[in-house]
């Protein structure tokens, strides 16, 4: 019976130590899926958002450039294609899907909403960006650049 | 909610693993050793303070911070259970770790143009050396040794780093370090920088090898050929250098008698294994007892190896924790370095990008020269687990590599940021 136990402590105790290693391995996977995004080699051929904010004065990692080459979601989880870590942003804030020379952004039921030149987009709308459009997501304003500008 | 716990979970991992593992050396003892439990619990404090911080304050890169807690828990368990005064020792060494990681960390963010120190990084480690052969204390036949108030320390850890800050600033400009505004042809400047590099290297190593102190020395060389090999311009003397290797061996086995020992022992130590092949042999069946998921923290006997706290730590990991425990461990270190040179490649500054690659290098070559001679894969060499063995030099030594590390992962996030506003 003792033996029994001892080899199972063992093993969960082998098992935390790999459990730990694919913790680390997915948070980095997840740290690269979303530095392709802010690439900035492509510019010019996709629409991208600009940062407007000065990033010092934010308190978490924000890129200057976001390329919307696919359609992408914003938040602070992990999952998303854009991590923000601001705190006034949800878990899954926003979707913003390209569609040949359209994008559209659409709120997925945020807390503190998505604002585009001011006006608050409304839960099921999907709003037509146009080039130099002034999105504000929590703190953090974007300045929307459509493709070939 | 979800978000934040995902971001904190490896963290919650480490903190189960010491829980787990000190609870089991608390229990396991004859009687409740109270000491064991209050050392636990600082250490499981201290590591998730730390890493809370850095991820709190954005303070650069927060992986690398996190993959070495895990081996430093891993280290602090195996010692603690080997001999409780050390583990108790080796916790204080890494509190004066993680002080000197925060200081580096700053100092090295705020002060800028580290190359403008080259001749420092010349000369600093010939000091070093030259303290050494007059001060030296001769332990384990090395005399490596220097005793200030008590406190014994190893000067040539820190020559290691100093080495890698010199080749990153040779290596900023290539082959441009010296004589810069000479009278002479640019083809003269050129063979007169690279016989000067080569020069300041096999001194480094020279001294290392008069004071015996192999590991070092085979470590310093490599790191030599892999950034030349990187950053050179040419590879003539790459493949100078390394030709260099086969006569640089035969004349030290020729001249050496300890280096004949080791060679010896490592093609068969099962021939004198009562006096030379002694230590080699016992690690062997340490690792053999283990079996996959080892005899149990506090139930084998790894004690039985000599050195088992420092160059033969993985040993004692490979008994108590198992094969699996072993390859964990390779496996932090793998992402330790694969992590290192992610972070370089996002670097600009040549400098601080040759500087990472070094210290990344120097990590995983330390590693592998280690490890691989604990289970006899090369010649044994005396030389440190990073992060993991008992000792006050190599621990601290290490942590200012990491905070250079943990640093060039920050500034140069502002420097891209400075780049595009102007």
């Amino acid at each position: 019976m003792v033996e029994i136990l001892l080899l199972l402590i063992k093993v969960i105790f082998i098992i935390v130590i790999y459990l730990f290693i694919f913790g680390v391995i997915r948070l980095i996977y997840l740290d690269i899926k979303s530095m392709n995004i802010s690439k900035t080699n492509t510019m010019g051929f996709h629409p991208y958002f600009k940062l407007i904010n000065q990033r010092d004065m934010l308190g978490f990692k924000v890129e200057e450039n976001y390329t919307l080459d696919r359609s992408v979601t914003i938040g602070r989880q992990d999952k998303n294609d854009i991590v923000i870590k601001d705190p006034f942003i949800s878990e899954i804030h926003a979707h913003v899907s390209v569609e040949g020379d359209m994008v559209y952004i659409k709120d997925l039921k945020s807390k503190n909403g998505v604002f585009v030149n001011g006006s608050r987009v409304d839960g099921d709308q999907r709003v037509l960006l146009q080039d130099g459009d002034i999105i504000k997501i929590g703190q953090v304003k974007f300045l929307f650049v459509a493709a070939g500008k | 909610m979800l978000g934040e716990t995902t971001f904190r979970r490896p963290l919650l991992l480490i903190a189960v693993f010491n829980i787990i593992g000190y609870s089991f050396l608390f229990l396991s003892g004859e009687a409740y050793n109270w000491h064991i439990a209050a050392l636990g619990t600082f250490v499981t404090l201290l590591i998730c303070t730390v890493c809370l911080f850095i991820i709190k304050r954005n303070a650069g890169d927060e992986y690398l911070f996190l993959i070495v807690s895990m081996l430093l828990s891993i280290g602090l368990l195996v010692i603690s259970r080997l001999n409780e005064g050390l583990g108790i020792k080796q916790f204080i060494w890494v509190l004066v770790g993680l002080t000197l990681f925060f200081s580096v960390y700053f100092v090295y963010i705020r002060v800028s143009k580290w190359e403008r120190f080259t001749y420092l990084y010349i000369f600093l480690p010939f000091a070093f050396y030259l303290i050494t052969l007059v001060l030296g204390k001769n332990i384990n036949g090395a005399v490596n040794w220097i005793s200030i108030g008590g406190f014994t320390f190893q000067p040539s850890e820190l020559s290691k780093i100093l080495f890698i800050f010199f080749l990153a600033s040779y290596f900023k400009q290539p082959d441009m370090l010296f004589l810069k505004d000479s009278r002479y042809s640019e083809k003269t400047k050129v063979i007169v920088n690279r016989v000067l590099l080569m020069l300041v290297t096999y001194l480094n190593i020279g001294f290392l090898v008069i004071q015996r102190e192999l590991g070092t020395a085979v470590l310093m060389f490599l790191v030599f050929l892999i950034v030349l090999y990187v950053y050179g311009r040419d590879m003539r003397t790459f493949f100078l250098n390394s030709a260099l290797i086969i006569p640089g061996l035969l004349a030290s086995y020729a001249l050496f008698y300890h280096i004949r020992v080791r060679m010896e022992v490592w093609i068969d130590p099962w021939s004198d294994i009562t006096d030379k092949g002694y230590q080699i042999t016992q690690s062997l069946f340490a690792i053999a007892s283990g079996g996959f998921f080892g005899t149990g923290i506090g139930m084998g006997r790894p004690d039985m190896v000599p050195a088992v706290t420092t160059d033969f730590i993985f040993a004692a990991i490979c008994e108590e924790l198992g094969v699996f425990g072993g390859v964990a461990v390779v496996l932090l270190f793998m992402l330790l370095i694969y992590r290192g040179i992610k972070i370089i490649l996002g670097v600009k500054n040549r400098f601080n990008k040759i500087l990472g690659f070094g210290i990344a290098v120097m990590f995983g070559l330390q590693t592998f020269i280690i490890i691989g001679g604990v289970i006899k894969l090369i010649p044994l060499t005396g030389i440190t687990l990073p992060f993991v063995s008992y000792g006050g030099s190599s621990l601290t030594t290490s942590f200012i590599a990491l905070g250079i590390m943990q640093a060039i992962s920050n500034t140069d996030m502002d420097e891209a940021g400075g780049e595009i506003y102007g």
